[in-house]
């Protein structure tokens, strides 16, 4: 059974309909990578699991409890970070964090070793400034130490790393690996480099809809055979190769870049000793054979197309 | 419960960090000390005003002018000064989406609208008490030898007259995103209140009426048990506009 | 006024007094620590809050004082 389980969830604003049967699963202990572009749905997604939406059908089930409209009761196994956290600014972090433990019901002493814990996690320990004097980073960094207060079984992060600049970037996603070990995280962006260094897991919702979910060798792996790159000495040998009659089908993809041709196979039943033949057919060696890696951004934009 | 306590801390906190409390508090003492004062000195001012003339002798200041002081500061511009400072009471948050993370780690939205309300009442309650301590005290020394009846019950009147104020300000915060519209909805209450007061049969279950019959009461010329039923009144629509509060809120999307 | 009728109102001018000072000094204090105001400029704030009695501090409080 997963954390986080969402199943045929609709949403609409309007005319405009966001989600359109969703279904989801996230297992324990993943990072998962919520993808899609700006818009796709993401924070409504979010806001339904939390409870600060209400779905038009469908449901969502946290850790093997319903999440419902307005309720909170589910909240407790969740840590969430906003996209841009506010808090209140005349606090310290520490009278903040105390505000949180307070609310969640942790004892004294309790808030304060586990507050000092996460302080230091995030790189705020010993900071006596008002949240208000804080910086973009300081306040996403406050945010993980808040969500993570509880010591939730999931934690939600909406795009926490959109807003940052490279370095700030980095710190937050050194965080959420360094907190990995103790919580499942979900965490939506549209940069796919972040979710390519942290995640092992991903879905990418687009049309209201996941598109593709998985971890991200699977996904990989599925859609491996299907690129070739042949690196060739001379011209010569390049265009007998990419103009050989086996290759004459509507269904492959040919293109070359001076010395180099592309090659993309249509489905899995044909693969690369189709090549090897027409090579050996032709007596040519390649100066380069390589299957070719799909990338995160070439598989997103599959997708999304 | 833990997290009504924890709220309510944070909001007492919040009055005393942004001086909402200093500024209402002020504000009372103020009012507490001038009261009487300008009871005392008015007369002396407007004689010499139109001293020239030398006709108009006024009467002696008493105590009860005094008190009319208090009663109509507290309610024009105490009253006032009260809801613009609590006019947002929810919108500041909603707006900055400061809730969402406190929501998120489990605070119920009933809590939330239970322990803003109690801290606003906590706020009022001091800044009336105070102002009526210092009234009282300066009124017993300007005036020794008035008497005044009904005198606490009549404050107790204007002090549920604030705690039904407050619950329609939340009702309408509730109800509306900005804080004008929170000022607007509230003010709106108190005129509906003030135009249903035209009719007599209404004015003995009208809340208003807690606010408009002090005097008489100080003066004796109104019974204490007339204001029964409009106390009644203001109690169970105090109770309506916060339960409804309560609910509005639990469907607000955030 | 004179000196009888002056210290017939001192228990009314002590407190007066006080209560603008201490508003007075505290919203000072505000004004110089947190330059940044949702109008007006220091110089402004510091007359309005120093010589407008009462009023001033409260105007300060409630509407000039920017977020922090």
């Amino acid at each position: 059974m997963g954390v986080l389980e969402i199943k045929q969830l609709y949403k609409r604003f309007g005319h405009h309909e966001v989600l359109k049967g969703l279904d989801m699963d996230v297992p324990e202990h993943s990072i998962f990578g919520f993808v899609g572009q700006n818009g796709a749905g993401k924070t409504t997604t979010m806001k339904i699991i939390l409870g600060l939406l209400k779905p038009d059908s469908g449901s969502v089930t946290v850790c093997g409890e319903k999440a419902t409209y307005g309720g909170s009761k589910t909240n407790r196994n969740i840590g969430f970070l906003p996209d841009v956290p506010e808090f209140y600014g005349y606090m310290t972090p520490m009278e903040y964090l105390k505000l949180c433990g307070e609310i969640t019901g942790l004892t004294k002493s309790k808030i304060k070793s586990k507050s000092e814990e996460l302080l230091e996690l995030v790189g705020l320990k010993g900071e006596k400034k008002k949240i208000s004097g804080f910086s973009r980073g300081m306040k996403q960094r406050l945010g993980i130490a808040q969500a993570l207060l509880n010591e939730p079984k999931l934690l939600i992060c909406d795009e926490p790393t959109s807003a940052l600049d490279p370095v700030g970037r980095k710190e937050i996603l050194d965080i959420l690996l360094a907190a990995k070990g103790k919580t499942t995280i979900v965490f939506s962006t549209h940069i796919l480099s972040d979710v390519e260094k942290i995640c092992d897991r991903i879905a990418i919702l687009h049309g209201g809809k996941l598109a593709l979910c998985g971890t991200l060798s699977e996904i990989k792996e599925r859609r491996r055979h299907n690129g070739f790159v042949l690196e060739f000495e001379n011209e010569k040998d390049a265009s007998s190769f990419e103009n050989a009659e086996e290759l004459k089908q509507p269904s492959i993809g040919l293109s070359r870049n001076e010395n180099t041709v592309t090659v993309l196979l249509p489905d899995h039943d044909m693969d690369g000793h189709l090549l090897l033949s027409v090579l050996s057919q032709k007596r040519i060696v390649p100066l380069k054979f390589e299957v070719m890696e799909p990338t995160l951004e070439s598989l997103f934009m599959e997708v999304v197309q | 419960m833990n997290g009504y306590l924890a709220f309510l801390k944070k909001e007492i906190f919040e009055y005393v960090k942004t001086y909402k409390l200093l500024i209402m508090l002020m504000v009372f003492t103020v009012f507490g000390i001038t009261n009487p004062l300008i009871a005392k000195l008015l007369p002396e001012i407007l004689e010499s005003l139109i001293n020239d003339k030398g006709i108009i002798s006024l009467p002696e200041p008493t105590a009860y002018d005094a008190w009319t002081q208090f009663f109509k500061n507290a309610t024009q511009i105490g009253l006032i000064v009260m809801v613009i400072l609590f006019s947002g009471v929810l919108s500041s948050e909603l707006s900055k989406g400061t809730l969402i993370n406190l929501l998120t780690k489990g605070l119920s939205r009933t809590a939330v609208i239970l322990s803003k309300y109690t801290c606003m009442v906590l706020v009022w309650t001091k800044s009336i008490a105070l102002c009526f301590v210092l009234t009282y005290g300066y009124t017993v020394y300007l005036f020794p030898k008035d008497e005044t009846s009904n005198l606490l019950f009549s404050v107790f009147c204007l002090w549920l007259f604030g705690l039904f104020l407050l619950s329609a300000l939340l009702f309408s915060a509730a109800l509306t995103k900005s804080n004008y519209g929170c000022m607007l909805i509230t003010g709106i209450v108190v005129v509906a209140c003030m135009i249903m007061n035209i009719i007599s049969s209404v004015h003995k279950y009208n809340p208003i009426s807690l606010a408009t019959d002090n005097m008489g009461l100080i003066m004796n010329s109104i019974e204490v048990s007339s204001l029964y039923s409009a106390i009644m009144i203001s109690c169970l629509l105090s109770l309506i506009f916060v339960s409804l509060s309560v609910v509005i809120f639990q469907k607000k999307p955030l | 006024m004179d000196w009888v009728m002056l210290k017939e109102y001192l228990p009314f001018l002590i407190p007066l007094v006080i209560a603008q000072f201490t508003l007075s000094i505290t919203a000072l204090i505000h004004v110089l620590r947190h330059p940044n105001y949702r109008f007006g400029n220091k110089v402004m704030w510091v007359l309005v809050v120093m010589f407008i009695q009462f009023i001033g501090p409260a105007l300060y409080f409630a509407l000039g004082r920017g977020e922090e």
